[in-house]
């Protein structure tokens, strides 16, 4: 038997077109906090699917307490005792605490001796007392659509304690949380390796790993770049290996030559449907010939910003001037057509029709403007000219050309779709939300290219993204958001990498 | 006054088991616009049942109605797979599987009315007759002011639909099969992610819902119609629906809105009576639980809630 | 790997028939007609008939080919329009369905606002002594408009209360029969018929006993009115902005917000058209097909034409050739019985059974892929292993 409780020797998952995982070799050790650190994409989150048997890997073999893994189930994860909370949480809403974590093993008791009922009362002083030794402070007979996020996610570790979980996954537990929820997050997370746990932290906060972690897997693009003690490691050291010493794309950027303003967005605020601020107070402009780049962690408002500039979401207070004309409470297409292109985050559900054929896809923001309408008709040859016309431009490749049901595209050949058409319309200012999401490097570079040849082109750049790489390759200036706030804003070379990191986890103010 | 209760109780209890059919459907995340054709051709097979055991048992006997409750729940839950492989395993659109079953019930039954009556029977006609149910009358209960009505006349069917009724009720809301059956109905996800399959709890609530329906058609068959055609078809199913609604897709506030409809309707058709108007009133007081469902969608809406997952199309690979 | 084989050349065939999205919208409408046919001879065995005459039979019926023999005055054209007489409403209907579905909305109620269109233009026109040059016209209209009105009003509970639109239509659908039901027993009832009373000629878009070539027959005028509505609705959807912003609701709501389309506006438009359309079914059923309305009875015609409208893709062009169908099944099964002796009933089940295959549609739609994906997978595969080996002969060669 090894000293390790998990071992993963030369693990390789492929899905078409990547390899997440690349012959990934680690060993975690019973009753430590283990973190993976990666970047979007490094592969944290499918190595650790694979492990509560999500997926079955390719290659290569999982060791739980020395035993080799054979059945790859979330059922036989569970009886080895291994736990996940996933990022989207699974939870019934309209259930206590107690009932969602009894769900699937029910405690029975007999009525009168023969009847079979769920026994609801004496399990929720069990989970009372579960969350008290564990300092959870959950109420077990809550329903969950009245808890919080933070609650919510403490739900889901009960969860995993009551199944008695010995090995506990976290798949980036604190992407929605306020720093104060973190906090108490890592104080519990503590209190459970000294209860005797082994912990596994997917994450790509340095931070978090250094308040918490025993020791630390790096990977990058799917392959283990390194395994370090933490306290004996940098953070500097560790956030080198997170990106890798050669950043793999550099563009040839045109000298910073900023206009006039084109974009402000004056003291806005977004409220979500529960009436909380999620963006709180945002000013920012942008000029013609800069990429205004928000940096943020997923879920701190960068999306919803975007979205109100575009008319997609309703503000609450605050104002948006496009090009001189204030169009807070404008139309979406009034907007579009006084020069705001848009390229959102979901390109699947906001960007594409999906059942719709590319041509008509490549005229959505248009189809209503002659010469492609007159008098209320639609002219397709003008439509299809106009496709072929944007095919040929943008390099969009597909099966049957303009006639193309864009849903058997490619998500990079919708992409470019979805770019073609915001950059054909020449407005002087466009958002980009995520361009690059989980797309292939090839695709990606494509995109930068593009963006980069829109700024030489005088155009206002709103750049909305997740990639740290990304932003710090485009921008030219950098503004940090955290928690609805805009931290920073601040001219790209004047800030490194580590820099926007730490205001993106809202350490430095 | 005594009338009105003997009425609306036989109309309200068949309508009541047909909306819990419903519920059973629909809170574990399948819409059930299928309720007519449930009962329908579960009423079909109890009728079945009983025009071929005719000659077996005395023309007085009790027993083949008792029978044919047994066998129609049996053919409506049988029917029901066809909804049940349409909207889980086929992943149709479950608006239209509903209305496929319902039209189709009608075809087929309609069809297989006539020619076993034709073929089996020897005879011409579209429809069963079916013997004609007692009715209990319990003294000295039934000579008391006002609530007497509950006590006289009643079919013996209503104390069965009481009783399956209660059992359905405890299942749902007691057992774990229930507690997966809601959960499912929230959020599927969950309840795969607790190591519930799925599909199979949908499955067996479709076909609950079939048998409950096929129940409550019966009961209907014997007592309003006294006989099967597909003069059966005739909205209860859909009336059940508004029930399942307006009782927020729970048992007993079902309940509740399945009795307001039965004693509006009885009390209804009694004042017509009373007040001598032409039949054609009664149409009048057969609207009353459409508009008043209706109505209450429009004013209530906030606080009426159908269940989170309803009618979403269940794929596990999915988030 | 024999067995595996075997499987994976009817997989292909399977494929190749039925994978082709462009023609699947021909493919799997015509996969389930053609189940529910042959089920439908099936049942003619069993039931000890030809099904080669009974099929030929509905034809007949619907003077579409020569019966035998004809009663005096009767011949093959009288058949063929009445056969038009029942087949317009049944086009019109279908149209309803198919334009709520294109914008995302199932419209259940084509029957109660087939109802509501047809019993208000035969009390206020159908009673009148108007010339039938005004009153033909404003039947036409006046059904359009109740119509629209009807079907909008189910859109404006959907975005107002966001009620489901299949509910409200299923709850007007009762409050329309019953309520006219009540008027008709009760103001216009005819004490022989139970229905109704009819309207007059000069209301009716049929006409009645009309000679041509010695033969005596109708003129339903409304099927010009259908096939025009079929064009303008082809036309509607296909090739106008308006069509085109329905279609996105349809298809996606987000990204139809996106490209700025009006949702909510849609959705009232597309139950306004839908019910025009239904409108337009009532007046050629009520006042053209028959000429008075039966208490308390929805006609099945609007629940007929949701098959119609799956069966013709909801595409114009594709519901004339379903309800063109449909109609001759339902239509013909009268002759069918009176004739070859087979059951009128075996229609509707024909009809039903076509439903229920055309609802499995979109699993037939998607098995091909699938099946497609992992053939391909396959192939990959075994074009890669082969490569493998062929590398490695050749490196056994360089040694």
């Amino acid at each position: 038997m090894s000293e390790y409780i998990v071992e993963m020797r030369h693990v390789t998952k492929r899905f078409p077109g990547i390899v997440a995982n690349d012959d990934v070799s680690l060993g975690i050790k019973k009753g430590e906090i283990f973190a993976l650190l990666g970047e979007n994409g490094a592969g944290k989150s499918t190595l650790m699917s694979i492990l509560f048997g999500m997926y079955e890997p390719d290659e290569g073999e999982v060791y739980v307490r020395g035993k080799k893994v054979e059945h790859f189930s979330p059922n036989h994860a569970t009886a080895m005792n291994i736990g996940m909370v996933h990022q989207h949480f699974k939870l019934v809403s309209n259930y206590t605490v107690t009932e969602n974590i009894i769900l699937g093993m029910e405690p029975q008791k007999r009525l009168g001796g023969f009847l079979p009922v769920v026994d609801i009362k004496n399990t929720n002083q069990k989970i009372a007392d579960l969350s008290k030794k564990f300092r959870l402070e959950v109420e077990p007979t809550k329903k969950i659509e009245d808890l919080n996020v933070s609650m919510q996610q403490r739900v889901e570790i009960l969860k995993m304690l009551y199944r008695e979980a010995e090995i506990l996954i976290f798949d980036e537990p604190t992407a929605v949380l306020t720093p104060q929820e973190i906090e108490f997050l890592l104080d519990i997370i503590r209190e459970m390796r000294r209860n005797g746990k082994t912990i596994i932290l997917i994450t790509h906060k340095l931070e978090e790993i250094k308040q918490v972690a025993d020791r630390c897997a790096i990977l990058n693009r799917g392959k283990v770049v390194g395994i370090c003690d933490v306290a004996e490691t940098s953070t500097k050291k560790m956030a080198e290996l997170m990106v890798g010493r050669e950043v793999s794309f550099t563009q040839e950027k045109s000298p910073f030559r900023p206009g006039e303003v084109k974009l402000t967005v004056d003291h806005l605020v977004v409220k979500n449907a529960d009436g909380f601020p999620v963006v709180n107070d945002v000013s920012f402009s942008v000029r013609g010939g800069e990429i205004f780049a928000i940096a943020g962690v997923a879920g701190n408002g960068q999306v919803e910003i975007a979205d109100a500039v575009a008319g997609l979401t309703k503000v609450s207070s605050g104002t948006i001037t496009l090009g001189g004309k204030e169009i807070t409470d404008a139309a979406v297409r009034a907007r579009n057509r006084q020069g705001l292109a848009y390229i959102p985050e979901d390109r699947q559900s906001w960007g594409l029709i999906l059942d719709f054929t590319l041509s008509e896809n490549l005229l959505l923001r248009r189809y209503d403007q002659e010469p492609y309408c007159v008098k209320g008709v639609l002219h397709r040859e003008k439509f299809d000219e106009k496709s072929r016309q944007l095919i040929e431009q943008f390099d969009i490749r597909s099966g049957q050309g303009e006639k193309t049901v864009v849903r058997s595209m490619s998500g990079g050949n919708q992409q470019k779709a979805i770019v073609a058409r915001e950059i054909d319309q020449d407005a002087p200012c466009i958002i980009f939300v995520q361009p690059t999401r989980g797309l292939d490097i090839g695709a990606i570079e494509n995109i930068h290219r593009q963006i980069l040849e829109e700024r030489a082109k005088g155009k206002a750049i709103l750049l909305v993204s997740l990639e740290l790489d990304e932003i710090m390759s485009l921008a030219d200036t950098i503004g940090v958001i955290y928690n609805g706030q805009l931290l920073k804003i601040a001219p790209a070379d004047t800030m490194s990498t580590n820099e926007v990191g730490q205001y993106m986890m809202g350490v430095k103010e | 006054m005594s009338d009105i209760i003997v009425n609306g109780m036989s109309f309200s209890l068949p309508l009541f088991i047909i909306a819990v059919g419903g519920i059973y459907s629909e809170r574990s995340g399948v819409t059930n616009l299928a309720l007519e054709g449930f009962l329908g051709a579960g009423a079909f097979f109890g009728a079945v049942f009983t025009a071929l055991t005719a000659g077996m048992f005395a023309a007085t006997s009790q027993l083949p109605m008792y029978l044919s409750m047994v066998v129609a729940m049996a053919g409506g839950a049988l029917y029901a797979v066809i909804h049940a492989v349409l909207c889980i395993k086929f992943k149709a659109n479950q608006v239209i599987s509903g209305v496929v079953v319902n039209i189709l019930a009608m075809a087929l039954t309609d069809f297989l009315t006539s020619q076993i009556n034709a073929g089996v029977l020897g005879q011409s006609s579209d429809k069963f007759v079916l013997n004609v149910s007692t009715r209990l009358t319990f003294q000295p209960l039934a000579s008391l002011p006002v609530i007497g009505g509950f006590f006289t006349n009643v079919y013996p069917f209503e104390f069965i639909i009481i009783a399956v009724a209660v059992v359905a009720w405890y299942a749902m809301y007691k057992t774990r099969f229930g507690m997966r059956l809601r959960a499912c109905g929230d959020n599927p996800y969950a309840v795969d992610a607790a190591g519930c399959n799925v599909a199979r709890i949908q499955f067996i609530a479709v076909m609950v819902s079939g048998a409950l329906s096929g129940l409550g058609g019966m009961c209907f068959a014997y007592s309003v119609f006294g006989n099967f055609s597909t003069s059966i078809y005739t909205g209860y199913g859909y009336l059940a629906i508004a029930a399942m609604i307006f009782g927020n897709w729970k048992i007993p506030a079902t309940l509740g809105a399945c009795l307001l409809f039965g004693f509006a309707r009885a009390a209804g058709y009694s004042l017509i009576q009373y007040l001598g108007l032409p039949g054609a009133y009664s149409d009048l007081i057969m609207i009353l639980p459409y508009v008043l469902t209706l109505l209450l969608l429009m004013f209530f809406s906030k606080n009426n809630r159908a269940p989170r997952a309803l009618g979403e199309i269940y794929d596990k690979g999915k988030r | 790997m024999k067995q595996n084989r075997k499987g994976n050349s009817l997989s292909r065939a399977f494929v190749a028939l039925m994978g082709s999205e462009k023609r699947q919208s021909i493919t799997i409408p015509l996969f389930a007609i053609c189940l529910s046919l042959i089920a439908g001879a099936v049942l003619m065995m069993i039931l000890g008939k030809d099904p080669i005459i009974g099929y030929k039979s509905l034809l007949q019926g619907c003077g579409l080919l020569m019966k035998k023999n004809y009663a005096g005055g009767k011949g093959l054209l009288t058949d063929f329009m009445s056969y038009l007489d029942i087949w317009t409403p049944m086009i019109f209907a279908a149209l309803a369905v198919a334009v709520a579905y294109k914008a995302g909305l199932f419209n259940i109620g084509v029957s109660g606002q087939m109802l509501i269109g047809g019993f208000i233009a035969s009390i206020t026109v159908g009673y009148s002594d108007l010339p039938a040059v005004i009153a033909k016209p404003l039947v036409i209209v006046i059904c359009m408009v109740i119509g629209a009105l009807a079907g909008s009003f189910i859109g404006l509970l959907k975005y107002k209360f966001n009620i489901n639109e299949v509910v409200s239509a299923i709850m007007l659908n009762y409050i329309f029969q019953y309520i006219i039901s009540f008027f008709i027993l009760t103001f216009f009832v005819n004490p022989i018929t139970r229905q109704s009373n009819p309207v007059g000629e000069n209301a009716r878009l049929t006409l009645q006993n009309v000679q041509i070539a010695g033969m005596k027959t109708v003129i339903p005028l409304g099927f010009v009115l259908a096939i025009i509505a079929v064009v303008v609705m082809h036309y509607f959807i296909n090739h106008t902005r308006i069509g085109f912003e329905l279609k996105a609701v349809g298809a996606n709501k987000k990204a139809a917000t996106y490209a700025g389309v009006n949702a909510n506006k849609n959705i009232m438009l597309a139950m306004a058209i839908s019910g025009a359309l239904a409108g337009l079914a009532g007046a050629t059923y009520y006042l053209g097909y028959l000429s008075s309305i039966q208490p308390k009875v929805l006609a099945s015609t609007g629940f007929d034409s949701i098959a119609v409208c799956l069966l013709g893709n909801s595409n114009p062009i594709g519901i004339v050739a379903s309800s063109f169908l449909v109609t001759i099944i339902s239509k013909g099964s009268m002759y069918m019985n009176s004739s070859v002796g087979l059951p009128q009933e075996i229609a509707s089940l024909i009809t039903g059974l076509m439903l229920l295959f055309a609802a499995c549609g979109v699993y037939i739609r998607a098995r091909p892929k699938r099946t497609k994906d992992r053939l391909d997978q396959q192939d990959r595969l075994e074009a890669a292993e082969r490569k493998d080996s062929a590398s490695e002969e050749g490196k056994e060669d360089d040694r």
